[in-house]
């Protein structure tokens, strides 16, 4: 008796968790096909201006990947300054990825995630420099690091994150 | 005493009087499940995803802390040659783990 009267409620969940699924998914990619390069722009746009603005109070740029301190003397203290960044492409990157990487060459659509994270992080350390009070940071190295990336229970990078590490010997 | 701490092999303008071998410090993390579901939706957009950055972030944070905490215990004043190193464990886990060599430093 059981059976006859939880059928129709079984079947009910499960057409609304493949209707949530079949509604969702297009939608996410749709609207990561349309408005994504809109967000990821925006963060490009304020980037360009925050870049600007350290460079006009440093006048140059106050990080360097020599082991030596250049315009400082007299070194009184120095600590390890340090930042990170976790970037992804959009789904719609990974499509069109994917479907590049068929056919090899230049996949742009990743080029431009990972070159805007790399610029980020750079500014990020600059910026945690001026914040601290370090007045050059030296031997600068940016890593990059494929922790967290795989998705639970496989062992293949689906998602595409990446994080870069920047960190340097910051002197004054 | 505040511990100084540098990645390069010397720091400049000091001299190392005494060398107290290596010192390490390491954290395990996992990340967070509804978190990890968040940075899936982040994901859709592409760019950064914040609650990542800051685990991790706070994590190396942490791994760095021990190692210092370590370097003092031995009476070290600075730790030169830091490096960063991780690994992902199973299950979706991650393994920061930082070391250097804990010195004692002198002002020239």
């Amino acid at each position: 008796m059981s059976d006859i009267s939880s059928e129709p409620i079984l079947i009910l969940v499960l057409l609304v968790i493949v209707g949530i699924f079949a509604i969702f998914f297009p939608l996410a990619f749709l609207y990561s096909m349309l408005f994504a390069w809109i967000h990821q722009g925006r963060h490009k746009k304020r980037l360009l201006a925050r870049e600007q603005r350290v460079a006009s109070i440093v006048g140059g740029d106050n990080i360097h990947t020599l082991s030596r301190p250049i315009n400082l003397e007299k070194i009184s203290q120095c600590g390890l300054v340090m930042t990170n960044i976790t970037v992804a492409p959009s789904w719609w990157q990974l499509f069109v990825g994917g479907i590049k990487s068929i056919f090899g060459g230049q996949i742009q659509s990743y080029d431009n995630v990972l070159a805007y994270g790399r610029a980020e992080v750079m500014q990020r350390l600059r910026e945690q420099a001026l914040g601290e009070g370090w007045s050059e940071v030296i031997n600068v190295r940016v890593e990059t690091s494929m922790v967290l990336n795989k998705v639970r229970g496989g062992n293949q990078n689906k998602l595409g994150t990446l994080e870069f590490v920047a960190y340097g010997t910051g002197i004054r | 005493m505040e511990i100084m701490t540098s990645n390069t092999e010397t720091i400049p303008g000091f001299k190392i009087t005494k060398s107290l071998g290596v010192t390490t410090g390491s954290t395990v993390r996992a990340k967070h499940i509804g978190k990890d579901i968040l940075a899936g939706l982040k994901n859709i957009v592409g760019g950064e995803l914040k609650a990542y950055t800051e685990l991790l972030m706070e994590a190396r944070t942490e791994a760095l802390g021990r190692m210092m905490m370590d370097a003092a215990q031995r009476g070290a004043n600075a730790v030169v040659n830091v490096r960063f190193a991780t690994s992902s464990v199973a299950g979706g886990a991650a393994e920061l783990f930082a070391y250097g060599t804990a010195v004692v430093v002198e002002q020239e």
